[in-house]
């Protein structure tokens, strides 16, 4: 490519030990647009946080517009014009739609007094570039929908005459309709000799508005091609290429006869997801696959009845279908929530109590602290949990310990049924070891159990049914046996 | 406990910088005023620890649930006043103490259920109910101070054993109250539903009832108190406790008891009260004005809370 816009050569990064990029090269000129591809992990996150100055690299260079640069800050790369838009967006919803669009630069002059209506016009003017003049730029950001927020962040960028724009899943929560319409604005961008770089999950808009695919894998370039050139089988194939990295575990085969604990018929709640069908069955472990925003969190959720059912039913031996998590955990359920930080843990209180409080909530008002410490003690043996103490608050604990306490929470309510959201998330290789081996121990003992993962391995090497969700709804339902990569793949990509 | 273990805990706990605290104007007080370890001033200062620690004890639950209540000064007043009417237009002065007792459980299970259903923020929801309750107990009256002077009184003015019997009220309500948040399953489920709400909810625990029952503990302590300073003066002043909930959260911050919730002792509280209740007789003894007693108890709350601050930061770097 001889008239390269931004031409990186060899990034890599890592995060203490674990390295992130292996030397990632990547080209893209002016005008061209060029959709990033990977699984989640596959370093497409870091890679363009490295581009827009959010996240130093360990190695490589970076050529901007025939000049080697480095970028110490997203600042000094706004001013270059690289504009990353994440995909949770950051306009200030109390703001003005002008006002965040000139956000830093009211163009005041002398007096340090903003002309309203040389800004309100100004701003109609950005607006109607990216064909959204429909919106009045008086009005709070807020007040604006997701997609029309989204059109807003573009015209912020062309404010700030963007050469380069990083969308990241920049359609995750838009309708169709409205994606079509962002890339009616992407394709107008492209004519104007921006570049784009499109990280997208969605095959289908990759191969609707992308000149070149790069698709990483591991933090590697596995492919790079004109978009011509590519097929939907190729690019799920160069994204799963990899070396299996789960021993194949032996999956214990389920009786055709043992006895269902849970039955979901056409289940579905307002919109998100459904409808689900399924039977799990004692000693069952039930792996759904997704992609982000499938739909998987809010299938756990209204199993657990913390989400309102609006179609379907649920059936239970015991009759007993939870209207809220309380109700749950008292019939015998048990959710380890996605989001460790936020959902799982009591920062301030200890691991004793941590992992006592669901077990506490059915039994009696007097607690018996000493049982509980031993409680503890029995579990940091079981799942190895590193700490000084029963005492210790579990906010000084590592990532990965932490998720076993919230694991050894589930465990001491001694439930009949347990839903893990992401139980492996951000822990290190041997927790996710322990975590798995304990999982197959305790359905080899008759508990059933449901998880969710966005790692297909994981799902494939742990699950004894696999259940795929996309956009919502259930595309695939089987028994994981000669299920492959490419099978779970094809069905979350799928256009249900 | 080890000498390195008791410097740590005075270095890391505020309950032990306010215990210090403690101690110097105790024995400050105890040279600079000959009439500050008489049996009379004494038993006074423990009359006015008692009000705002009992008070206190049901605030620190609900701050240590992530919530406030600044409904507590004029819930005092409401039950003072219903107190002395119903025991006066009875006749029955057991009728007083659960009317007294009664209208502030009241209150403060509205506040609860208002926080919880309607999702009205806690400071807006106890800043209406703070105006309401004052403004009825005003209404009711007439603005007039009701007489109240029969037995229920006496759990406000009598002595049993040389002690105050509002005193051996706070002993035993700080037992039942500490017992309460240590060895009760709802207890510490009110530690969890103030350190992380939406963790405890997935975890199982009913967070609406759990706030619930806070604010409902915190009007009823509310309302005793109001029977208490009533009884106490011989007099149901519409205007009792008036800016009283300053005091109040003032001695749970001193406590110990962190703002953001799911941290806190009752025991740290019964302190700050106590080391309120003892400045505030320190300017009485010392004769200075009534207005250095104010700014003095303000700075005394920055000075604790900042020295606590201070020291949280250099264990965590």
């Amino acid at each position: 490519m001889t008239d390269c816009l931004l031409s990186a050569r060899g990034i890599a990064k890592s995060f203490d030990q674990n390295r992130v990029l292996h030397g990632v090269d990547f080209d893209i000129s002016a005008g061209q647009v060029v959709a990033l591809l990977g699984e989640n992990g596959a370093g497409k996150s870091t890679f363009v946080n490295i581009l827009s100055g959010a996240l130093p690299r360990d190695g490589g260079t970076i050529v901007w517009s025939g000049a080697e640069t480095v970028f110490r800050d997203t600042r000094s790369a706004l001013d270059a014009g690289i504009i990353h838009i994440h995909q949770e967006l950051s306009l200030i919803s109390s703001l003005s739609v002008m006002e965040n669009l000139f956000i830093g630069d009211y163009m005041t002059g002398k007096s340090g007094i903003i002309d309203r209506k040389a800004l309100a016009a100004k701003a109609r003017e950005l607006l109607a570039r990216v064909g959204a003049a429909h919106i009045d730029p008086r009005v709070e950001a807020g007040s604006l929908s997701t997609a029309e927020q989204q059109i807003v962040e573009i015209a912020k960028a062309l404010a700030r005459n963007a050469r380069l724009l990083i969308l990241d899943e920049p359609t995750a929560s838009l309708t169709p309709h409205e994606a079509e319409a962002l890339f009616a604005i992407v394709r107008d961008l492209r004519a104007h000799g921006v570049a784009i770089i499109f990280i997208s999950h969605r095959f289908d808009e990759v191969f609707a508005i992308s000149d070149r695919v790069v698709v990483l894998r591991d933090g590697r370039v596995v492919g790079d091609r004109p978009v011509a050139e590519t097929t939907r089988a190729g690019i799920i194939a160069d994204m799963t290429g990899r070396a299996f990295t789960f021993d194949a575990l032996d999956k214990p085969a389920i009786a055709a006869d043992a006895p269902i604990r849970l039955k979901a018929e056409a289940i579905a709640d307002k919109g998100r997801v459904g409808p689900v069908s399924f039977a799990l069955r004692e000693g069952e472990i039930l792996g759904i696959f997704g992609l982000v925003g499938a739909g998987r969190t809010e299938l756990l959720e209204l199993l657990c009845g913390i989400r309102p059912l609006a179609a379907g039913t649920i059936v239970r031996p015991d009759g007993i279908v939870p209207t809220n998590s309380t109700e749950a955990w008292q019939s015998g359920l048990a959710l380890l929530p996605e989001g460790r930080k936020t959902n799982g843990i009591l920062p301030s209180l200890s691991l004793a109590e941590n992992v006592a409080v669901a077990k506490r909530q059915k039994s009696g008002g007097i607690l018996d602290l000493g049982v509980e410490k031993s409680l503890f003690a029995r579990f940091r043996d079981a799942l190895g949990i590193v700490s000084e103490g029963p005492e210790q608050p579990i906010r000084r604990l590592s990532g990965g310990n932490q998720q076993k306490v919230i694991f050894a929470r589930c465990l001491a309510s001694e439930p009949e049924i347990l839903f893990l959201d992401e139980p492996t998330h951000g822990v290190d290789v041997r927790t996710k070891a322990d975590i798995y081996k304990q999982i197959q121990d305790l359905a080899k003992k008759g508990m059933s159990v449901i998880f969710v993962s966005s790692e297909l391995p994981e799902v494939l090497a742990l699950a004894s049914t696999v259940m795929v969700l996309s956009r919502g709804r259930q595309t695939l339902l089987a028994p994981n046996q000669g299920l492959t990569e490419n099978d779970v793949l094809t069905a979350a990509f799928a256009q249900a | 406990m080890t000498a390195a273990n008791v410097v740590r805990f005075v270095r890391t706990r505020r309950e032990a910088t306010v215990l210090a605290m403690l101690v110097l104007v105790f024995l400050g007080l105890t040279f600079a005023s000959e009439f500050f370890l008489t049996g009379r001033n004494l038993s006074n200062v423990a009359r006015q620890i008692s009000v705002v620690g009992i008070v206190a004890l049901g605030q620190a639950l609900v701050i240590i649930a992530g919530g406030i209540d600044l409904s507590v000064g004029s819930v005092i007043g409401l039950s003072a006043v219903t107190g002395a009417i119903v025991s006066a237009t009875t006749g029955m002065p057991s009728l007083g103490i659960a009317g007294a007792i009664g209208i502030g459980m009241a209150i403060g299970f509205a506040n609860g259920v208002l926080i919880t259903k309607l999702r009205i923020n806690p400071f807006i929801t106890t800043l209406g109910t703070l105006s309401i309750a004052r403004g009825a107990a005003l209404l009711i009256t007439n603005g007039n101070p009701q007489r109240f002077d029969n037995w229920a009184a006496f759990l406000g003015y009598g002595k049993i054993g040389g002690l105050p019997v509002q005193f051996i009220l706070l002993v035993a309500l700080t037992i039942i109250v500490w017992l309460f948040a240590t060895r009760t399953r709802w207890g510490r489920n009110v530690y969890a539903v103030g350190d992380n709400a939406r963790a405890a909810r997935l975890a199982g625990i009913d967070v609406a009832r759990t706030r619930i029952l806070v604010f409902t503990v915190s009007g009823s302590l509310a309302g005793l108190g109001g029977l208490l300073l009533g009884g106490m003066l011989t007099n149901a002043n519409p205007n009792l406790g008036l800016g009283y909930e300053l005091d109040v959260i003032a001695a749970v911050i001193l406590g110990g008891v962190a703002l953001s919730g799911g941290r806190g002792s009752i025991g740290g509280v019964v302190i700050g009260a106590a080391l309120i209740g003892l400045l505030r007789n320190a300017f009485v003894l010392l004769n200075v004005s009534g207005y250095w007693q104010t700014i003095t108890i303000g700075l005394v709350v920055i000075l604790a809370v900042g020295a606590d601050s201070l020291n949280r930061r250099s264990e965590e770097d």
